[in-house]
């Protein structure tokens, strides 16, 4: 949303006074890479809704899991759009230790979270970061970093986790998957998660929004069916578009209670 | 640290302890006590903060730590160190919260010494030192993680701000670049062109030094738009661009537009100095260019301006290098020519003086000079010629090879000949009162008049206006005017002639020799070059008597009168009228003198 206001050539400002939604996102995963600004919000957010935390942790197993389910189909190429502030369990260290060649490339819109990210991978032969926003996959797409790092001629896995609920109705976030689908190869796959709010208290959604609003990120909460459709042209793994928590548990009680996870999730895979 | 997870350290009990049933003295309990405990450990801590594990992993590690303490609660002497050690490594496998440490420390409490059969007089006191080490260990773990991703993310935002501010300088220095230059070529532009040239005119401390302009166009490059297309076109342009560039290295090349380019010699010795750069500069131009498939040729023009930097304005000296390069243009191109101050001022003055005509035509500053037209058979005045003067508010009475050349170059030609052709019919008419066969009066016509569709309509209405009958009224054209294919001049006059006005060739024998129009239009009288009649005084002129005997003769085998012009002597006016001549204007027969002599003249 910032980027569309500003000409073409002008980067965008780096302000830590206003609420990162990476940066957040790393303190409800109990990180500290996150100013005063993010705190302040982040805690407004847990002070709404309690399980704000609970939440990031369960999507960020969820991602866990999903990289794991990947890896082992032998996946060898991820893509990460909304990658965010590299913290516990980034892609990376989850699919080369399964994978150890597997590339990832990580794209972020907040110019700090790739910042920290590069200086982070800055080493690593088989990742590359870069700065562009999910409402512009062509440019990700055609982004040389991506380009050189990944082959569109073989399988890809396109993760687009607890990232929708930043993009809007009016941002078409179908025609951007589409854009993505028809850019990958046959056995190629897509992870989607995002905010749902199926049964929680209205109080808490508009409290919830109030605070996203103060943030270059507003939220949009959606449905389990509303995201499911987002999936047109892949295949769903069982079970299909759950609760995070449901979706390929390890043990039977980690999915207890799911939807207090605030997260609805899938993956799917592009047929040939 | 998952690696231990399979290792069962023997826990030694301390000794005097009584051993549990079943175990062998000197131990405590199997590890199925470390199990046990482990696996309530690792229930207590889970979500109280996002663990990259499994279940089983964060087991198989929270058993390592549960053997190691329990060593550590029975070594003698007691060792914190291991306590404090297990405190950070929880933090560094991300049990990293208050959450994570209050509940480890509720169940290390709770059930360590219990699950684990641990005995000892002391055990209590030893459980609280090492829970106390846990904490210190792992509050100072939590600390100093929160420590280094505070700095890192610090880093991180400086690192976005430089190559967020980078980007921004780059973005400016390349609109700089892209204000500043021209696309086509990659050459500067007059922009830049413009600010270097005032700062080499401007820099304190260079009076004394030169500075010159070379100002470069294509000859004849439309030519090229126009066989080729633009695009060969502007192939060509970036070719004579690159050329210039590398030729002229050390100077700046700009361009300034179209096919214009600009060489500054910020630091020029003298005029020789900025010949050889136009030498250069044109050689580098000639050479055959291959573009697109094509081998193009061109030449260009140049011109040049040298001179010192005192007193030299940015304004003037591009001025300057542009009218010289018209000079060379004009010229025939494919040469360069040297800026000439007296030249300049010349055409300057020219320029002033017509632009200064349409007002002096409001404010009334022409008037008209008559000259007599004289038979040669009886000394009557059988016409007169008006001729056109301007009174010019600063450099006096102009005559008209002062002003006509410039008034037909721009256009002024039309209202000036108007002018001069309605004044002329209108004092004309005056002289009706002086004899029954009143003189005409010959007003000379401007092609650019001849071509204009209204003419004949302006004569007619002239002429009902003034009342002149039209054999008064003669008109003058010179050859020149004939040498259009148009077939409008041709019908213009034919219906002029239709009307009775005469029609005269003025300066017959000196222009187009094409006698061929003869017989086209409806002449009736030709005037004779004065030169002709100028080789009638000079001992070798007999050839110019016999041309002008066999004009005669033809003319009045046509049916035409001649009038000489330029008749300055009796001894040429007589010969003229030995030869047949019909009429002389000249010096001998009276000069140029306002209406009223004339008409003082007449009666």
């Amino acid at each position: 949303m910032r980027a569309l206001r500003r000409p073409e050539w002008a980067p965008d400002g780096i302000d830590i006074e206003r609420p990162s939604v990476a940066r957040m996102y790393d303190y409800y995963l109990g990180g500290s890479h996150n100013f005063a600004a993010d705190r302040a919000a982040a805690q407004a957010m847990v002070a709404a809704i309690p399980e704000a935390p609970l939440m990031a942790q369960a999507n960020r197993a969820f991602l866990r899991r999903a990289v794991q389910f990947l890896a082992g189909q032998g996946i060898r190429q991820f893509l990460d759009i909304g990658s965010g502030i590299p913290t516990v369990g980034n892609v990376h260290e989850i699919a080369q230790r399964l994978v150890p060649d597997a590339r990832v490339v990580y794209v972020d819109v907040d110019p700090v979270a790739v910042a920290h990210s590069r200086e982070l991978l800055d080493s690593d032969e088989s990742t590359v970061v870069v700065q562009e926003d999910l409402r512009h996959p062509e440019r990700i797409l055609g982004h040389p970093e991506v380009r050189r790092l990944i082959d569109f001629d073989q399988p890809v896995a396109v993760l687009v986790v607890a990232v929708l609920h930043f993009v809007s109705d009016d941002d078409r976030p179908a025609e951007l998957l589409r854009t993505l689908r028809d850019a990958l190869a046959p056995g190629s796959a897509l992870v989607l998660s995002q905010a749902s709010d199926d049964g929680r208290p209205d109080a808490e959604r508009a409290e919830a929004e109030a605070v996203y609003r103060r943030t270059d990120n507003p939220l949009w909460i959606r449905s389990r069916r509303e995201l499911a459709a987002f999936f047109d042209g892949f295949t769903l793994v069982e079970p299909g578009v759950v609760w995070v928590p449901q979706w390929r548990p390890e043990s039977p009680d980690s999915a207890e209670d799911a939807e207090r996870s605030g997260f609805i999730g899938g993956l799917g895979w592009l047929g040939g | 640290m998952g690696e231990r997870s399979g290792v069962t350290v023997p826990v030694v009990a301390r000794p005097g302890a009584p051993a549990p049933a079943g175990t062998p003295p000197g131990r405590t309990r199997t590890s199925s006590g470390a199990q046990t405990f482990a696996r309530a450990w690792a229930k207590a801590v889970a979500g109280t903060s996002y663990l990259p594990l499994t279940q089983a992993q964060l087991e198989a590690l929270l058993h390592g730590f549960t053997v190691r303490l329990a060593a550590a609660l029975l070594a003698e002497p007691l060792d914190l160190r291991t306590g404090q050690r297990i405190g950070a490594e929880l933090v560094a496998a991300h049990v990293a919260s208050a959450e994570g440490l209050g509940r480890t420390a509720e169940v290390l409490q709770l059930r360590l010494v219990r699950d684990l059969g641990l005995v000892g007089e002391d055990v209590e006191d030893r459980m609280a030192r090492l829970l106390g080490a846990v904490a210190t260990g792992y509050a100072r773990a939590l600390r100093d993680r929160t420590l280094d991703e505070q700095e890192s993310i610090r880093r991180a935002a400086m690192a976005a701000r430089t190559q967020a501010e980078r980007a921004l300088r780059e973005s400016e220095a390349r609109f700089r670049h892209q204000a500043t230059h021209d696309s086509l070529t990659g050459l500067p532009n007059r922009t830049l062109f413009t600010e270097r040239l005032a700062a080499a005119v401007n820099a304190p401390g260079r009076g004394a030094e030169r500075v010159g302009l070379c100002f470069l166009d294509l000859d004849r490059f439309k030519v090229v738009n126009d066989a080729h297309g633009h695009q060969v076109g502007d192939a060509l342009l970036g070719a004579v661009g690159d050329r210039l560039r590398r030729a002229l290295d050390g100077h700046l090349v700009a361009r300034l537009g179209g096919d214009e380019f600009v060489v500054l010699v910020e630091r020029s010795a003298g005029t020789r100095d900025m010949i050889e750069v136009a030498e250069v500069a044109l050689a580098a131009v000639r050479e055959p260019a291959p573009v697109d498939g094509h081998e193009l040729t061109v030449t260009a023009s140049l011109g040049i301006v040298e001179r010192q930097v005192a007193g030299a304005s940015p304004g003037d000296l591009m001025r300057a290098a542009d009218s010289t390069l018209h000079w060379a243009k004009a010229a025939g191109g494919g040469r360069w020519e040297l800026y000439d101050a007296e030249r300049d001022r010349r055409e300057l003055a020219r320029y002033a003086l017509s632009a200064a005509i349409p007002a002096a035509l409001e404010r009334g500053e022409f008037y008209l000079d008559y000259q007599p037209l004289t038979s040669l058979r009886d000394g009557r005045v059988v016409g007169a010629e008006a001729l056109v003067r301007w009174r010019h508010p600063e450099l006096g009475v102009l005559r008209p090879d002062s002003f006509i050349a410039l008034a037909e170059e721009s256009g002024l030609i039309v209202p000036l000949g108007g002018w001069v052709l309605a004044e002329a019919c209108r004092e004309a008419e005056r002289w009706a009162a002086t004899s029954a066969d009143a003189p005409f009066v010959s007003v000379n016509l401007a092609v650019r008049q001849v071509h204009r569709p209204g003419l004949v309509q302006q004569v007619r209405d002239l002429l009902d206006r003034t009342n002149l009958p039209p054999r008064r009224l003669q008109l003058e054209i010179t050859e020149s005017t004939m040498m259009s294919t148009a077939e409008e001049p041709v019908r213009a006059l034919r219906h002029l002639a239709e009307l009775g006005v005469r029609i005269a060739i003025d300066d017959f024998g000196t222009g187009y020799c094409n006698l061929a129009y003869l017989r086209e239009l409806p002449v009736t009288e030709l005037k004779v070059a004065g030169e002709f009649v100028a080789g009638l005084r000079a001992p070798g002129g007999r050839a110019d008597e016999r041309i002008l005997a066999s004009l005669v003769s033809l003319a009045h085998a046509l049916d035409l009168t001649v009038t000489a012009e330029g008749v300055e002597t009796a001894g040429q006016a007589e010969r003229l009228r030995a030869i047949g001549c019909d009429a002389g204007q000249g010096w001998h027969f009276g000069r140029p003198e306002p209406a009223d002599r004339l008409l003082a003249r007449l009666t």
